[in-house]
């Protein structure tokens, strides 16, 4: 289908994206590489590391060149889940990181993701930047005796392993029977160590990195959680399954009796458990995600602050709060960082609050879970030609003039007891529809939004 | 005005360029890439000389082979020779030297070469560079790509079983020769020592074998470079000297007495050694002494003489199935019954040979060579002055015998002139040789006073 190589490229404030070969090539990883190097200012060493997609070892050479040629060190550690490049970046002080993998897509994919200095993605403002030094091809390459040294580093995982375990009472926690479905992805080399090092009962499945071959698409959804994880739950008798994406930095879930758990969900459930234990009262959540959030941050006397969809904008609005004022940020795909342990997007600690709450309550995932009011979501899409868009916000607006509005990414209507948020996807040519309800499915006004929104397409 | 500088040459001799500004991994992966998409998908070997923008290469090179669907093979620090004999014999599909071979440190440069190890003849590697030039890449898919392997062993032991084939070791070992290295801190560093010691039974007394550090003197091995050579033999009263040149294809050759050779006699010596034992004719280049001609009329053979380059002495030596060929001043022979290229362990150890079986030392050995006075220069190119210096020579010598095949070469029975276009720096080289040494310094004033004259009208 020549409409979806053509879309298959993506370079965005996001970072490179794309699928390798048809959209995204060496000559993109190269200058992409090249415009990160000459952006960063500190001539401090870079921490690169990559999911096990076999265009990784391709994109590794290129990424370790473009540094090199910017007068960068470069810190290999090799297959490794991408919240361990963001924490090994603060711990040797580095300059920034890059990680290389596609996360959630699937294996013809890939992409690079970049941080700072303090080992999170990058501000708009910053991505902006870095995006016209790509544009401009205006690179600072080094002098042919100043190009930067390559050094793997050993032992990565364990530096991370030790910074979970001065947040985390692992001893109370390890007891645990736990199912994980690994994707295929990075996570089962920090679980197996966990096993080795502080005694876990991780039981993997997936658990072999695979190259070119995922056994699902390795996507944190609960669909994707009912496909292997959830139906062995009661068969090993596991007390709470997980699903990590192919790096690791989103999560999803099965109860015990072996129910997938919606995406939607970490984020509300870790907020439930993190509120008590911090001072912050801030939960920093995108438009698009659950009103169980306001739920639970007001039993806890918390706020949630709502941003626009996109992982920069987070990163905006982290950095717009003193830190203590924070107490949770995340999306509804399962992506959910703790200020406790950094503000980075980690799967892996996501898993460890779960199984603290568990353990602090002496209760099941499933009955935690029960103890929250039933949300209903739907979700749908729509192709639409951009120029009308503008005309179907100002429409949906006027047309649900009794909501109260929130126009920062497209519109989000809030009411009581239900909402839906309308936007335009940054990365395919379509209108996203999300309509909530407390209790039952908002079917009426789903469908009445879906029609408004084809009328423009 | 002056021009602006420009250090970056992209031709059919592959890709030369000072890196940093003008030699950046862009380059260099998509010059890679295009080789991979020329050769096709397979195993490519890829390995380098020691200059500090070597690393940085490497990894741009792999980048581009693997994008192109290539498997690479990474072999290191290796001199070249090594590397096309290790390509010839792994069978594959070609083989890429990251290696500025004689020039300045802050060049560098990839030397390609087809499937046999072989470099491509002048019709392939313009379909390369149309290649290159089109950007019309192989793009492999995330399940096409492979992997970089390294094997760091193998290629020495291959490459010192092929020469060693032709000598008689037991013999050379027997006299312990006490030999001097300037290994120019280059690929030789690493592999030289070893050769000698090891394989050959010498005693080795080395300066310059530090792989980590820069080249401590022009990499040109030639008599005036060499001073400090000539006094390592002379300190520890050393059999004979060898000098290499960075990625050891080059050869220089000292006496007893510490004097550097002329590279055109050591060509001379290593004929004479060959052409004992193997039928066919010799092929060397323009530039190159008569001296060869009189050693291969004693033994019945012809010379062909070609135009100054390795590529076009190979695409002759092939064609006329060649015993053995060269180029003189350079410092280069190439010995098919190794491998069709310059290869200065094969000159090493033919040396050691002769001086095994005939008792002789280097001067005595190079005595007994007729003897030719030889001066070689180099003015600044300008365009226009080769052809009127071409024709100005011409007007002025109507009766001698001429060859218009790389610039002008005038032959007379006792005595030539040669003045060509570098093809790697912008200058004119003039050669001039006589068997009587007034003769010619005289012929050689005269030429700088005809390019004078050419120069001022």
């Amino acid at each position: 289908m020549p409409m979806r190589a053509a879309k298959s490229l993506r370079i965005s404030h996001v970072g490179l994206r794309g699928v390798v070969g048809s959209g995204m090539t060496a000559a993109h990883v190269i200058d992409f590489a090249s415009a990160f190097g000459t952006f960063l200012e500190s001539r401090a060493p870079v921490v690169i590391g990559r999911d096990p997609r076999a265009s990784g070892a391709m994109i590794r050479e290129g990424v370790i060149a473009a540094l090199q040629a910017t007068g960068h060190d470069v810190v290999d550690l090799g297959l490794v889940s991408t919240p361990v490049i963001q924490h090994t970046i603060r711990r040797l002080d580095a300059a920034g990181g890059i990680s290389i993998g596609a996360s959630h897509n699937t294996a013809d994919w890939n992409a690079l993701k970049f941080f700072g200095a303090r080992g999170t993605y990058l501000s708009t403002a910053e991505a902006g930047e870095l995006l016209d030094i790509y544009h401009l091809h205006n690179f600072d390459f080094v002098p042919w005796n100043k190009t930067g040294a390559l050094r793997r580093l050993d032992g990565a995982i364990d530096g991370y392993l030790d910074g979970l375990a001065a947040v985390y009472d692992l001893e109370a926690i390890k007891g645990l029977k736990v199912l994980v479905d690994c994707s295929n992805g990075t996570s089962s080399l920090l679980l197996r160590r966990m096993n080795e090092r502080f005694g876990f009962n991780f039981i993997l499945i997936n658990a072999r990195l695979q190259g070119a071959v995922f056994a699902h698409e390795p996507s944190t959804t609960a669909s994707v959680v009912a496909l292997q994880l959830a139906p062995l739950m009661t068969t090993v008798g596991a007390d709470a399954g997980f699903l990590f994406d192919v790096d690791s930095d989103r999560v999803a879930m099965a109860t015990e009796e072996g129910a997938p758990v919606s995406e939607e969900l970490a984020l509300p459930l870790l907020a439930d458990w993190v509120l008590p234990r911090v001072p912050g009262r801030l939960i920093i959540a995108n438009l698009s995600s659950t009103a169980l959030l306001e739920e639970i941050a007001r039993r806890h006397g918390a706020k949630v602050i709502r941003i626009p969809v996109g992982r920069h904008t987070a990163i905006d609005a982290l950095a717009s709060y003193r830190e203590e004022q924070i107490a949770i940020a995340g999306e509804g795909t399962g992506a959910v960082m703790m200020p406790q342990f950094r503000f980075v997007y980690d799967g892996i600690a996501s898993m460890l609050g779960v199984l603290s709450m568990m353990v602090e309550r002496r209760s099941t995932l499933s009955e935690i879970l029960g103890g929250y009011p039933r949300y209903s979501i739907l979700k749908g899409q729509v192709p639409i030609s951009s120029p009308r868009i503008p005309a179907l916000l100002m429409g949906l607006q006027e047309r649900y003039a009794d909501g109260r509005a929130n126009v920062v990414d497209g519109l989000r209507m809030d009411w009581p007891d239900r909402w839906f948020h309308v936007r335009v996807s940054q990365t395919e040519p379509l209108v996203r529809v999300i309509a909530e309800q407390r209790g039952d499915p908002p079917q009426e006004l789903f469908e009445e939004l879906m029609e408004q929104v084809r009328r423009f397409a | 005005m002056a021009r602006r500088e420009h250090l970056l040459k992209i031709g059919v001799s592959g890709i030369r360029g000072v890196v940093g500004e003008f030699l950046t991994p862009q380059l260099a992966c998509a010059f890679a890439q295009a080789f991979g998409t020329y050769v096709g998908q397979g195993r490519v070997v890829v390995g380098r000389d020691t200059r500090a923008s070597g690393p940085m290469l490497q990894h741009s090179v792999a980048c581009g082979l693997l994008a192109a669907g290539c498997q690479v093979i990474d072999v290191g620090v290796l001199p070249t020779p090594t590397i096309q004999i290790y390509v010839a014999s792994s069978g594959a599909r070609g083989g890429i030297a990251i290696t500025a071979s004689h020039n300045p440190s802050e060049y560098n440069a990839l030397k390609l070469f087809g499937p046999s190890g072989l470099i491509f003849n002048s019709y392939e590697r313009g379909e390369l560079l149309d290649l290159f030039h089109q950007s019309d890449f192989r793009q492999a898919s995330n399940e096409e790509i492979g992997s970089v392997t390294c094997d760091y062993d193998a290629p020495k032991r291959r490459h010192f079983e092929r020469v060693l084939r032709h000598v008689d070791v037991e013999r050379i070992r027997a006299r312990r020769f006490l030999v001097g290295l300037d290994a120019v801190n280059g690929a030789g560093a690493v592999t030289t020592v070893p050769f000698l010691r090891d394989w050959l039974g010498c005693r080795v007394e080395a300066i310059n074998v530090d792989p980590t550090r820069p080249f401590p003197r022009v990499a040109e091995p030639r008599p005036d470079t060499l001073g400090d050579l000539s006094e390592l033999v002379r300190r520890t009263g050393a059999d004979l000297g060898f000098a290499q040149d960075p990625d050891g294809d080059r050869l220089a050759v000292a006496d007893e007495t510490g004097r550097v050779i002329d590279n055109d006699d050591v060509l001379a010596l290593v004929v004479d050694a060959a052409l004992e034992n193997l039928p066919g004719d010799v092929v060397v280049n323009l530039t190159t002494s008569a001296v060869v001609n009189d050693i291969a009329r004693a033994h019945g053979r012809r010379v062909y003489r070609t135009p100054v380059g390795e590529a076009n002495v190979v695409e002759t030596m092939q064609v006329v199935n060649a015993a053995i060929g060269g180029e003189g001043s350079n410092g280069g022979v190439i010995f098919p019954a190794v491998h069709m290229c310059r290869d200065s362990y094969t000159g090493m150890a033919f040396l050691l040979d002769r001086m095994a079986r005939t008792g002789q030392t280097v001067s005595e050995l190079t005595r007994r060579l007729p003897r030719y006075y030889r001066k070689l220069g180099k003015v600044t190119y300008e365009h226009g002055m080769l052809g009127a210096l071409m024709q100005a020579l011409e007007d002025r010598f109507p009766d001698v015998e001429t060859d218009r095949s790389d610039g002008l070469k005038l032959t007379w029975p006792d005595a030539w002139i040669h003045v060509r276009a570098s093809n790697t720096e912008p200058i004119l080289r003039l050669a001039v040789e006589a068997s009587d040494q007034a003769r010619m310094e005289s012929m050689y004033s005269g030429l700088e006073k005809l390019f004078a004259e050419v120069k001022g009208a």
